[in-house]
């Protein structure tokens, strides 16, 4: 099982760059890099920008997210920065301000 | 195929061991150790100087560096105070070492070998009247020759050093093999100091220098 | 609300970490860290993983690579195939044959191997 977890109690401050999915219930700080799904979970708090081939956020993101395939905001969560993605949703109880592109 | 000896839980060795074969020490060496073949230290051994081998084994204590040529292993119990270098290296858990440990082959620093077999002999004419044969080369084996209980002996190996040489002056083993070189070379001591240069001169004997002139 | 292993983190064989990473908990670096690792858990450097930076945890098991120096509670140990240049404090070192390392272990250790007494 490859994958990319990021416990709780974890705090990164720099770059990550993977090309496997990525799961943060921590925090990190700085830039989130993939080329597979990214998925911020309730109780992860990010300062960065995020690009991920989707990306999912439960949790607290501030900074820009991109993603080609599917960006989506779920209920709890929470995000303040542009998004740029050809799919985009947010749950009823999540939280967002910034701009999007939908690539239209 | 080369000689095993042992140095047994009883004896001390004081002084150099050097040679072909295996070595087992199960008593105690203050020297260093440099041999061919495979070094195991007992549990209770204990050795103050460094240690070449092939394979070096450490159940006991040792206070020096270990160089191997093949491993060096460090099993539960052992310690080592010193840097470990061979191209395997083994600390067990239970094993423990303070010092540098390197699989990479260049060791702290190059044995000192006390086998001063080159001139350590001063030249005459350098000397003050001193006894040129006061500075034979230094054996390797130094062997202290007045007796003493500690059993203090010639290490040669190829001989078995055994407890019960605990309470005796022991005399150079005989080998029936081959000795390597852990002979006794107290080199020179027939050579007599060559006269001093200059003789002591009385009051008023310059005048008396000047005819004649003695060397 | 527990989550199951959220207390252990995993830095998957491509990921790759150029940063400080410090916290609670369990680390498995597959992938390579380039920065100081710092956690109250224990710390894996798997075989293929790597880290290029200090390492402090509670305890270290190194299969892949280590460049730079830890300070360990517990047990750091080193299994054959690993590559490690640093130098080491724990409460016990251990290191597998095979493994290659050019480290400096500052274990706690005295010998008292004075002179033996001459018995008269």
């Amino acid at each position: 099982m490859s994958g990319t977890v990021i416990g709780e109690g974890l705090s990164i401050e720099g770059e990550l760059t993977s090309e496997e999915e990525v799961i943060i219930h921590g925090n990190v700080r700085g830039k989130v890099t993939s080329s597979d799904a990214v998925s911020i979970a309730a109780g992860g708090i990010v300062q960065a920008d995020i690009a991920g081939h989707s990306v999912s956020i439960a949790g607290q993101v501030t900074g820009d997210v991109s993603a080609p395939d599917r960006v989506d905001i779920q209920a709890g969560g929470r995000l303040v920065g542009d998004v740029k993605a050809s799919r985009f949703t947010i749950a009823d109880g999540a939280s967002f301000k910034g701009a999007v592109d939908m690539e239209v | 195929m080369a000689q095993s000896s042992v140095i047994g839980s009883d004896t001390v060795v004081r002084g150099n061991v050097q040679g072909q074969g295996s070595l087992e020490i199960l008593g105690r060496v203050e020297g260093d150790v440099d041999v061919t073949g495979d070094v195991v230290i007992g549990e209770a051994g204990a050795v103050l100087g460094s240690i070449d081998g092939a394979k070096i084994s450490v159940h006991g204590a040792v206070q020096g560096d270990l160089r191997g040529k093949e491993a060096v292993l460090v099993e539960r119990g052992g310690k080592v105070v010193g840097d470990l270098s061979a191209p395997r290296i083994g600390i067990a858990e239970g094993g423990l070492v303070r010092g540098h440990v390197r699989t990479d082959g260049e060791p702290a620093a190059a044995p000192v070998r006390r086998a001063a077999a080159s001139p350590a002999v001063r030249s005459a004419s350098a000397s003050t009247g001193g006894g040129v044969g006061a500075f034979p080369p230094k054996p390797v084996a130094k062997v202290e020759p007045r007796p003493s209980p500690v059993a203090t002996v010639s290490a040669s190996v190829g001989a078995t050093v055994s407890p019960g040489f605990a309470d005796d002056d022991v005399p150079e083993s005989e080998s029936p093999t081959p000795r390597p070189k852990v002979e006794e070379r107290e080199k020179p001591v027939g050579r007599r100091p060559p006269p001093p240069v200059l003789p002591s001169l009385g009051k008023g004997a310059k005048a008396k220098k000047k005819k004649d002139r003695d060397s | 609300m527990a989550r199951l292993g959220s207390d252990t983190s995993v830095l998957g064989p491509s990921t790759r970490i150029v940063g400080r990473v410090t916290g609670k908990g369990v680390l498995r670096v597959e992938g390579s860290l380039q920065g100081d690792l710092d956690v109250s858990g224990d710390a894996e450097i798997a075989l293929g993983g790597s880290v290029e930076g200090n390492v402090s945890a509670r305890s270290l098991d190194v299969s892949g690579s280590l460049l730079g120096d830890a300070v360990i509670e517990g047990p750091v140990t080193i299994r054959s195939g690993a590559t490690v240049r640093g130098e080491l404090r724990g409460s016990e070192v251990s290191i597998e044959p095979g493994s290659r390392v050019s480290v400096k272990l500052e274990t706690e250790l005295e010998l008292s191997l004075g002179p033996a007494p001459r018995r008269r």
